[in-house]
């Protein structure tokens, strides 16, 4: 579904990203792991237009995503869910919602969709006229994660969903990420939480200074010494 | 000041305060998407004011219609800076301030060969006066109140309940966040640069029939903007509002008591004192 060559994104002179390759199978949870300052946001921006690669390839569906703006990547039905939320704080729950669902056109579609995304999220159908910062680190996230899907994404890209939040509240994230991929939408989860990471997924990568240092099956990742070391702490 | 006095210095004051508003929405409106101060609206005012002259009194067009073409005319042309200067320095900011100073040093300096002599002026459109609360005012500067306040009623429901409207309040509080939802930023900044100079030419078309034409006649107004958006916080449509009324009634009204420069000076000292006490302005607030 998304195959990433030999991807390179510098800033100015620094090179962020140095040549990664890594692939997303349809109906997968991949994940990218690493630590700070390891290349994932960068690359995660890279695949939704934030930023234009300086070398490299992106396919999404055989489509060729190099240069194309972030609204149209969206259009094609790639979804990110950015590092620290970037909620709209000043508008409601319902707003943010609804901004998530912009391009969509048949409002009968945007109602079903809101449907099923308060089955998932019944806190927000509550929280529904509440200013967006005004809610708890957990609610953004989840209100981050529902207002990508208003637009019935293929391709979810996650960044540090667990940032800042509790264990229990980290649990349940992992359990909507679990839904989400049962709903048929491909993931791609770049953690700081190895674990979580590698629990979810079924394929990982690990990132060192904008490079592929390891892949592998998530459960061979999880038994793999270095691994453990690194980003496990056991 | 005797109570006829008063209230005829509140009306006028309401009046001038309508105008100062609708300069001040688009500047704060740009300034909260883009951050960027459009120093040219000056200029737009007085394009407005010229573009009254010619349709209206010279080629004859109904009032209203030319109204409505000043602000269609100048909004293409706010919407086609935005495609040529702003795309051009790819959103810059101190870039775009320059390219904008130059726009408007370009737009008053070619004012001068291309409308002639300064004698310019535009004939009564509303004639006569009218009794309010037993003051006669005259229907001229009366008229600016409704239409001002039309035209900023307009502007806050499109704001509030377009998804137009939607897409430039997400950008205005995170412009990346918009582009992922699909909002296409490039057509929505030129929007707003659309929006701000079509106010800022309804401003000098509401005024035209009042003071004499001239190319210079918009830095005033312009420079009042400036006032009344850092007064109403940077980036605010209420604190614009808000701000606007304040200083068209102080304008007015302690001019009227102690003369112009008592006032323009007293502006200044309020607008330093709020800033004391509340440095982001009424309505402003400071990011996190
Ligand atoms: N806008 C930028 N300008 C310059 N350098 C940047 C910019 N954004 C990131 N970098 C640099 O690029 C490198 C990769 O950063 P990136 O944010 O992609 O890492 P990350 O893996 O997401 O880290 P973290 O886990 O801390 O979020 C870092 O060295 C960072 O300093
Ligand atoms: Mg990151």
């Amino acid at each position: 579904m998304l195959e990433v060559k030999d991807l390179r994104v510098r800033y100015g002179t620094v090179e962020a990203v140095k040549g990664l390759s890594f692939q997303v199978p349809t109906g997968a949870i991949v994940s990218l792991i690493g630590a700070n300052g390891a290349g994932k946001t960068t690359s995660l921006r890279a695949l939704t237009g934030l930023v234009r690669p300086s070398g490299g390839e992106v396919r999404f569906e055989n489509a060729l995503l190099n240069g194309l703006a972030p609204h149209d990547i969206v259009r094609l039905g790639i979804a990110l869910v950015p590092e620290g939320r970037r909620l709209f704080p000043k508008m409601t729950v319902l707003e943010n919602l609804r901004m998530g669902a912009y391009l969509q056109t048949s409002k009968a579609d945007v109602a079903s969709t809101l449907e099923m995304i308060y089955q998932h999220f019944p806190i927000l159908r509550e929280r529904g006229r509440q200013r967006a910062g005004s809610l708890s680190g957990g609610e953004q996230q989840m209100l981050a994660i529902a207002r990508a899907l208003m637009n019935r994404p293929k391709l979810l890209l996650l960044d540090e969903p667990s940032m800042g939040l509790s264990p229990i509240m980290t649990a349940e994230i992992g359990k909507i990420i679990r839904q989400i991929n049962a709903l048929n939408v491909s993931i791609i989860l770049v953690e700081q939480n190895a674990m979580l990471a590698l629990t979810l997924a079924q394929y990982g990568y690990v990132l060192e200074t904008g490079t592929l240092m390891l892949q592998g099956k998530a459960e061979e990742l999880l038994r793999d010494e270095g691994v453990k070391k690194a980003y496990l702490g056991i | 000041m005797t109570p006829d006095l008063l209230i005829q210095s509140t009306i006028i004051g309401l009046s001038i305060g309508s105008i100062y508003i609708l300069m001040a929405l688009g500047l704060t409106l740009m300034f909260g998407m883009m951050h960027i101060i459009n120093f040219a609206h000056g200029a737009i005012y007085m394009l407005g004011a010229f573009a009254i002259y010619y349709i209206f009194s010279q080629w004859g067009a109904p009032y209203f219609a030319a109204f409505v073409l000043a602000m269609l005319l100048l909004g293409t042309f706010g919407y086609l800076v935005e495609r040529s200067i702003y795309r051009a320095v790819k959103g810059g900011i101190e870039p775009t301030l320059v390219a904008l100073l130059a726009l408007t040093t370009f737009l008053q300096a070619a004012g001068y060969p291309v409308f002639g002599q300064l004698d310019k002026h535009v004939p009564p459109v509303f004639h006569g006066t009218r009794n309010v609360l037993g003051v006669m005012i005259s229907v001229e500067r009366l008229m600016i109140i409704p239409m001002a306040g039309a035209l900023v009623v307009g502007l806050n429901l499109f704001i509030n309940k377009t998804k137009m409207g939607a897409a430039m309040r997400a950008i205005e509080q995170d412009k990346e966040a918009a582009a992922l939802q699909g909002v296409n930023v490039h057509v929505v900044n030129g929007l707003a640069f659309a929006i701000g100079f079509a106010l800022a030419a309804a401003s000098g078309a509401l005024m035209a029939p009042i003071f004499k034409l001239d190319p210079m006649m918009g830095e005033q107004p312009l420079l009042k903007a400036f006032i009344i958006i850092i007064l109403g916080g940077l980036g605010s449509i209420p604190g614009a509002i808000l701000g606007g009324l304040m200083l068209g009634l102080i304008d007015s009204i302690v001019a009227t008591a102690l003369g112009a420069e008592p006032a323009f000076l007293l502006s200044f000292v309020f607008i330093i004192l709020l800033l004391l006490f509340k440095p982001t302005g009424l309505f402003g607030y400071a990011p996190p």
